[in-house]
């Protein structure tokens, strides 16, 4: 899966990719620094989800519970990888590959800061595609076979349902999602993630295209699997879903799967609609209001999940293909005439 | 550069695989997934061409959306070694012309025309071409009459699908609002079941009870209202 990131790399950067050293830092420093991102929000969206509740949440390994997400890696990694017996067992192997490896190669496209804010000519993207939405669409729908691989391979009932759920569910909103995009697109005139942002010097695209966000947004979380549209690992009707009968680190992979797919979907929003980096301050800030319009989409993941309760079945397929799905299209067509007009 | 020829031989061992592999595997989920991986191999020899949006067109439409709708179907009714039935003998005598009769023809246009651009160097290419600026030019100006006909089909098409899934539920709409009743499932058990009763070797291959007993239309066309209206019956 690394291959076609790095031919992408070398095929077809709109600004300077850098020398070698500085695209090797790049990619440890946002490999690092994401997936230590992915704990923590497991961490905080635990005590979040404690205090929504009324409760004290994680509170007893290291201070306020900051070590919980340590000691739960731990367990995940000695615990034993089971398979049933009428599993696929190397399918069962690979589902969790597929799903870690597409949220991770997503994350090279996200632009942190102002090309050349740190000296030099770069981007401070891990890389700045020039189709870069159709790149993050393109990951976003190959993520459904990690789910559906891990689904089916389990030879279980439950996970079988859980993976087909996802399979519908994706497929709806990955087309309200990209259709989202496109108002954006066709504002900025651009599909490279680091030229929109660029294009929101002025004013961000939440103003202009305040129904893209919406419709991004909540196909968003869908395509996240997130409450209330966790349909694929419905705990009340299908035990976990697609991950049922993983163990072990195997649905620890599956697990910050998912909250990397809350962070890269947080990020792209941020990137899209809130302006990434741009903010008062000197251009070095950047990377810290790009980071802080993430928290504050992360946090809302959360404050939802914590909300609204689940859609039913019906619900949540009729919610993306007769509302989200005419409306993310208007919005496409009223942008589209208006670029075109003025 | 040799980490692209490096690459370029992974993607075309992989498409070459994919491709021998979804022939050859009896399993037809095996048979599916070995295509998504041909169309991921394709895709990378697309970049490997400085073709990048096709490379992600490739991505999103066909592994992404259209394959994910074969998945679906083949994991619900398929998932089966069943045997296939014996070939028959005019086929057995034609099939080989026909393979034979393709190669040539693929032979012909290599050499003909494909070869100059391929040597060591690599395509010559100029800056951006390949990006959805370009692709966009080619398709808005150069291509402009092809590119609405195809859009017109893709309309057409579309359209049938959605009167083909309305057609197959139409009591229900004369019925009002559907309510979803929890004891029906043993009725349509026995026809929607049956393809899954023979499945040992697939797992958990059991249909949901949203099935349409009568499949008039095949997998291809029942796409759309798989994903949209069919699948939403599930609960």
């Amino acid at each position: 899966m690394s291959s076609p990131l790095a031919a992408v790399s070398s095929a077809a950067e709109v600004s300077s990719p850098g020398p070698l050293w500085v695209q090797l830092v790049k990619a440890v420093v946002i490999f690092a620094l994401v997936l230590q991102l992915a704990p923590t929000l497991v961490w905080l969206e635990r005590r979040l989800l404690g205090r929504f509740q009324s409760r004290l949440g994680p509170n007893r390994v290291g201070p306020a519970g900051l070590l919980q997400p340590v000691a739960d890696v731990i367990k995940l990694v000695s615990k034993e990888s089971s398979t049933p017996t009428t599993a696929v067992p190397w399918m069962m192997a690979i589902a969790p590959v597929i799903s870690i490896g597409t949220a991770v190669l997503t994350l090279a496209i996200i632009p942190f800061g102002a090309p050349g804010a740190y000296g030099g000519e770069f981007a401070l993207a891990g890389i700045d595609v020039s189709i870069g939405i159709l790149y993050f669409l393109a990951f976003g729908s190959l993520a459904f076979y990690g789910l559906l691989l891990g689904g089916w391979a389990s030879g279980s009932k439950y996970s079988f349902l859980g993976s087909m759920r996802a399979a519908a569910q994706l497929v709806s909103y990955e087309v309200a999602i990209g259709l989202s995009l496109l108002g954006v697109a066709i504002a900025a005139g651009s599909l490279s993630l680091v030229d929109i942002v660029a294009a929101q010097d002025k004013v961000w695209f939440v103003v202009p295209q305040v129904v893209g966000f919406l419709i991004f947004l909540v196909a968003g979380f869908a395509e996240a699997a997130r409450p209330p549209f966790d349909l694929p690992e419905a705990d009340a009707e299908l035990v976990a879903g697609y991950n049922t009968e993983f163990g072990g680190m195997r649905f620890g992979t599956f697990f910050l799967a998912e909250y990397l797919e809350i962070i890269v979907i947080s990020a792209v929003a941020a990137a899209v609609f809130l302006g990434g980096w741009h903010g008062p301050g000197p251009e070095f800030l950047g990377p810290t209001w790009m980071f802080l319009k993430m928290a504050v989409l992360v946090l809302l993941f959360i404050w939802v999940r914590a909300t609204v309760p689940r859609l039913r079945y019906d619900q949540l397929m009729s919610l993306g293909w007769k509302i989200l799905l005419p409306l993310a299209t208007l919005n496409v067509l009223v942008t589209a005439t208006l670029v075109v007009l003025l | 550069m040799l980490f692209e020829q490096i690459l370029f031989f992974l993607a075309a061992a992989g498409a070459l695989a994919g491709a021998v592999g979804v022939v050859v595997l009896r399993n037809p989920f095996f048979s599916v997934l070995a295509l998504v991986g041909h169309l991921l191999a394709l895709a990378v020899l697309f970049l490997l061409l400085r073709a990048e949006f096709l490379a992600a067109a490739q991505v999103v439409v066909y592994a992404g959306a259209v394959m994910v709708l074969y998945v679906f179907v083949v994991a619900y009714v398929g998932g089966i070694e069943e045997p296939l039935g014996p070939s028959a003998g005019s086929l057995r005598v034609l099939g080989p012309v026909f393979a034979a009769a393709l190669l040539v023809e693929v032979a012909i246009a290599t050499v003909g025309s494909g070869l100059r651009a391929v040597d060591s160097a690599g395509p010559d290419v100029t800056a951006g071409f390949g990006s959805p600026q370009a692709i966009g030019n080619l398709l808005m100006l150069r291509f402009l009459i092809a590119f609405e006909v195809a859009s017109y089909l893709l309309l057409v098409a579309a359209v049938a699908a959605v009167v083909l899934a309305r057609r197959r539920r139409g009591l229900e709409e004369a019925g009002g609002e559907r309510v979803y009743q929890v004891g029906r499932r043993p009725e349509r058990g026995p026809q929607a079941a049956d393809p899954a009763a023979a499945g040992t070797g697939s797992p958990g291959a059991e249909p949901v009870g949203e099935r349409e007993p009568a499949d008039e239309a095949g997998p291809a066309e029942r796409e759309p209202a798989t994903a949209g209206t069919g699948a939403s019956r599930e609960d």
